[in-house]
């Protein structure tokens, strides 16, 4: 009898278990199915006057939490744990890929010469001032002064200099050299450097605020590129402590570090991060939400919609989102038929729903539908653009696919009346998947595209765009793919627009060296480029805001590109990690908060109160 | 014995030649360059430095040349560099991750053998009654559901809703035996529910068949107790499936861990082998792989020679 009682537990064990597995499931599908709040509410314990924000002002969707000065008492000490999206490649700004991931962990370690701040403009941070000569084409910078590296060397002009060598030999530092114009660095004084470059460029500054440039790192130490990963030196607020690859990376409080906030305290506030790469994005929210971590970093919308879920089922966090610049869709390959003909990508730009794509993308309420390569948030957009972009218009869109079906010249060689043939291409992420169906469904339905999906891996779909054998012309037809940073847009436009090939820079008497094999659609406009590379030779905005805008309509007009959604990004964290935007730079400039998931660590601190 | 030894190892090294090829082949087939995954978009532009990667490399060498090449260095324990993590060597790679990678199939082996071994004797001793139906239904539950959703609800109960475990990374056995089973337990369970499936499956089949000979008869006409038949008479040559299966299951674990491992954030072979092929880090790959490969065989090598030990009748014949 006990063991037959035995067994009837068992049993019943097992159909409990079975039971709360089917329960769990359900609840989780549910919460996250009717989530559709369009706000963000910073939710702390109510004490500690922390933003509720309404971002949904601006424009429906966008839903930035907002950057705004806070007088909340700061607290020193604690240590926190983030959960990355992917581990980082190494340790070293002018070598290693630096993505939304490593940027984290570099930001820790080094300082930047320069900085953006709230109103898109950049800033000293270890520069005190930078100013150009007249042609843009010589910038001179002041460094501030008893900063000291954390190996002990100070850092002086001629430390920028020694840095140079290194990045013109590094993979990533290379190209932003070229990208720039950069030709030399000098120290011209202690603590003055000299910048030249080999032609004008107006925006230089934002190039010493980017990873590649701008991370300033101990020269010395760097002799031996291999040593300094494992142990790398820079000025900033945390000392590398320890990397466990795959598992984790540590730093810890910079007992010396040089900068102090608004009241006086010395900075960092933390004593210790751990950066931890958890690549499932269901579990790394969850790692969040049981407090194995303190803070997510995320890039998809379905893990927003999931935490905005957690959060308002009252799950005590906070979501810092931003919506900035970068832009999903796809481009079409202009160089291959009949993509070179502006009434096909027309008329497919005109059957993309916008609507439905963002949706399926899990970012409905979530993400901004794009109409350009900047966000309404953005300085630089446009709402003369906006209104000139295509709208979904079925109708119209069959339409002009219909007259080039016709067409007895039609590019593609077919018969006339035959279907055009296009091969969307996207990595295999499920959501992504999912739009791209929403895509073919409709293009299928105008009976005048033959659409073939296909999956590779994000390196392969980026090598696919490449084409290196085929001069960079990419084997690819239409292609999904995200447009567009926070950065300067001479920064991503120059390369993107320029010259694909050395025939079209022969053919518009350009230099063969503005060959971009970063342009992946292999668009090229002399007027567009003239205008692009014209925004370099002034430093005047609205001049330069009229050549972009001018560049936005045209490509309304051509479409080379589409849009799908802005791309919606945010670290969610425990209730009482505060400071996230409210950072500022040195001069107490209020900084630009927390674009691409990028969190500025060195001013973030734990509020006991809001706990 | 010796003969079978020496036909062991001969079929061995052809086994893992042809292994090394095959991975060699596919993961030089791989499309995209790795001189562009290696350097980043940024680097796109420069052409030369593309190039100089891929000569450094031997990229441009023909595919036989790389491979013998590659084995030439292999055959000396040279498994070569990483492509994209500056200064590591694919040993050593390999040396750190195999702990946790092995201490995960260990710890999944072991869970599933003291679930599957109950569950196979209640199922064979009660065939056809309700504890063999019930058992029957939960390990076909368990067969069917894939092990990365028991792992999802896993995190799910024991993390995020009880808060008893940490949802993710990992503990090193050096951080203390408490720290590390915290963080091992999960995974190893979640790993642990299809081998706990199949082999409870292999042993209640065996253990009715066992159960149906003439010893058995033999030791219920002596007065034996059930429990004592079932454990010191039918147990043991109901295992030699068993003991198979495990075997090859462990080899499989050590390179099939690649789900549990990305789910869970835990720094073994699978993972770093996912981070090596979206990064095509192909020595890392070929390395990994070909470890699997080998340890793969090896352990079936040893399985089939402990055969001959546990069955006298194998052995003679």
């Amino acid at each position: 009898m006990t063991n037959s009682k035995l067994y009837r537990w068992l049993a019943a064990l097992l159909a409990l278990a079975l039971l709360a597995a089917a329960c769990g499931s359900d609840d989780d599908d549910g919460d996250a199915a009717e989530e559709t709040s369009t706000e963000t509410e910073a939710e702390g314990d109510g004490d500690d006057g922390e933003s509720t924000v309404a971002a949904g002002e601006e424009a429906e969707g966008d839903v930035d939490t907002e950057v705004e000065a806070t007088d909340v008492e700061r607290v020193v000490g604690g240590e926190i744990a983030i959960g990355m999206e992917a581990e980082i490649v190494g340790m070293r700004p002018w070598e290693d890929t630096c993505g939304s991931n490593c940027y984290n962990i570099f930001v820790t370690i080094y300082d930047k010469l320069m900085e953006s701040a709230e109103d898109g403009s950049y800033q000293g941070w270890l520069l005190d001032d930078i100013t150009p000569n007249e042609d843009f084409t010589a910038w001179v910078g002041n460094l501030k002064q008893g900063i000291m590296f954390h190996n002990g060397v100070e850092l002086t002009a001629q430390t920028i200099a020694d840095m140079f060598p290194i990045q013109q030999e590094g993979s990533q530092s290379a190209g932003q050299i070229t990208a720039s114009g950069l030709a030399d660095v000098q120290a011209t004084g202690d603590y003055e450097v000299t910048w030249t470059l080999s032609r004008p460029n107006s925006a230089f500054p934002a190039y010493l605020a980017r990873a590649q440039l701008g991370f300033v790192f101990e020269p010395g130490a760097a002799a031996d590129a291999d040593a300094f990963n494992e142990n790398p030196i820079g000025t900033g607020p945390y000392l590398f402590e320890a990397r466990d690859l795959d598992n984790e990376t540590s730093v810890v409080r910079n007992p010396d570090y040089w900068m102090s906030d608004q009241n006086g305290t010395q900075l960092p506030y933390l004593d210790r991060i751990a950066f931890r790469p958890i690549p499932d994005e269901g579990t790394r929210l969850d790692a969040t939400l049981s407090g194995t971590t303190n803070v997510a970093h995320t890039l998809r919308q379905g893990t927003i919609r999931d935490a905005r879920a957690a959060r308002d089922s009252g799950d005590p966090i906070i979501l810092y989102e931003f919506q900035g610049n970068n832009v999903g869709g796809g481009m079409f390959n202009v160089l291959v038929p009949p993509f070179d003909d502006v009434r096909v990508r027309r008329g497919l730009t005109h059957m993309n729903s916008q609507e439905n794509v963002i949706e399926a993308l899990g970012g409905t309420g979530i993400s901004l539908p794009g109409t350009q390569w900047f966000s309404p948030d953005s300085p630089w957009y446009s709402e003369t653009v906006a209104a000139e972009w295509l709208q979904f218009d079925f109708d119209t869109g069959v339409e002009l696919l219909t007259e080039y079906v016709n067409d007895p010249e039609r590019s593609d060689g077919k018969a006339v009346g035959d279907p055009i043939d296009a091969e969307l291409s996207c990595p295999p992420d499920p959501t992504l998947i999912a739009a791209m169906q929403v895509i073919e469904q409709v293009w299928t339905q105008s009976g005048l595209v033959n659409v073939e999906l296909t999956n590779y891996d994000q390196q392969t779909h980026i090598d696919y765009a490449l084409g290196s054998d085929n001069g960079f012309i990419g084997n690819h037809t239409t292609h999904c793919w995200r447009v567009a940073t926070d950065e300067d847009p001479s920064t991503f436009l120059n390369a993107a627009l320029g010259p694909p090939t050395a025939d079209v820079a022969e053919a518009n008497g350009l230099d063969p060296a503005l060959v971009s094999p970063l342009n992946w659609s292999n668009y090229f406009d002399a007027e567009v480029f003239g205008s692009l590379v014209a925004a370099t030779q002034t430093s005047d905005f609205d001049e330069r805001y009229a050549l972009y805008e001018s560049v936005m309509l045209k490509l309304a007009e051509d479409v080379p590109i589409w849009f799908s959604g802005h791309t919606a990004t945010a670290l969610i964290t425990d209730a009482n990690i505060m400071g996230l935007n409210s950072w500022e730079l040195p001069d107490g400039t209020l900084g630009t908060g927390h674009p691409n998931a990028e969190g500025r660590w060195g001013q973030v601190w734990i509020d006991p109160a809001a706990g | 014995m010796a003969r079978i030894l020496g036909i062991r190892l001969l079929r061995l090294i052809a086994t893992l030649f042809a292994v090394t090829f095959l991975s060699f082949i596919m993961t030089s087939l791989l499309p995209g360059d790795p001189a562009v995954a290696i350097l980043g978009q940024d680097a796109i532009q420069n052409e030369a430095l593309l190039e100089e990667v891929r000569e450094d490399l031997g990229l441009n060498d023909p595919i036989p040349v790389r491979y013998w090449n590659w084995l030439t260095d292999a055959a000396q324990g040279d498994l070569g560099e990483s492509y994209i993590n500056a200064g590591q060597d694919v040993s050593q790679v390999i040396r750190d991750r195999v702990p946790v990678t092995a201490q995960l199939a260990i710890m999944a082996i072991i869970l599933a053998v003291l679930m599957a071994i109950p569950l196979g004797v209640i199922g064979a001793y009660r065939e056809g009654r309700w504890q063999d139906t019930t058992t029957s239904a939960a390990v076909q539950v368990a067969l069917s559901v894939p092990n990365f959703i028991i792992g999802i609800f896993l995190i799910w109960l024991f993390a995020v809703q009880l808060g008893w475990l940490p949802a993710s990374n990992w503990n090193r056995l050096s951080d203390g035996v408490w720290d590390n089973l915290r963080t091992s337990i999960m995974p190893a369970t979640a790993l642990a529910m299809t081998q706990m499936a199949i082999f409870s499956r292999l042993v209640r089949s065996d253990m009715i068949a066992t159960l149906r000979e003439n010893f058995i008869l033999a030791a219920r006409a002596k007065g034996l107790k059930d429990r004592y038949i079932l454990m010191r008479h039918a147990l043991r040559p109901s295992s030699l499936s068993l003991m198979t299966i495990i075997g090859i299951n462990f080899g499989a674990l050590l390179g099939g861990t690649v789900v549990i491992e990305t789910l869970f954030a835990i720094p073994g072979l699978g993972f770093r082998l996912i981070n090596a092929i979206s990064q095509r880090d192909i020595l890392v790959i070929q390395g990994i792989t070909v470890f699997v490969a080998v340890v793969y065989v090896l352990v079936n090598t040893a399985v089939d020679l402990l055969y001959t030990v546990i069955d006298p009748r194998i052995r003679r014949s």
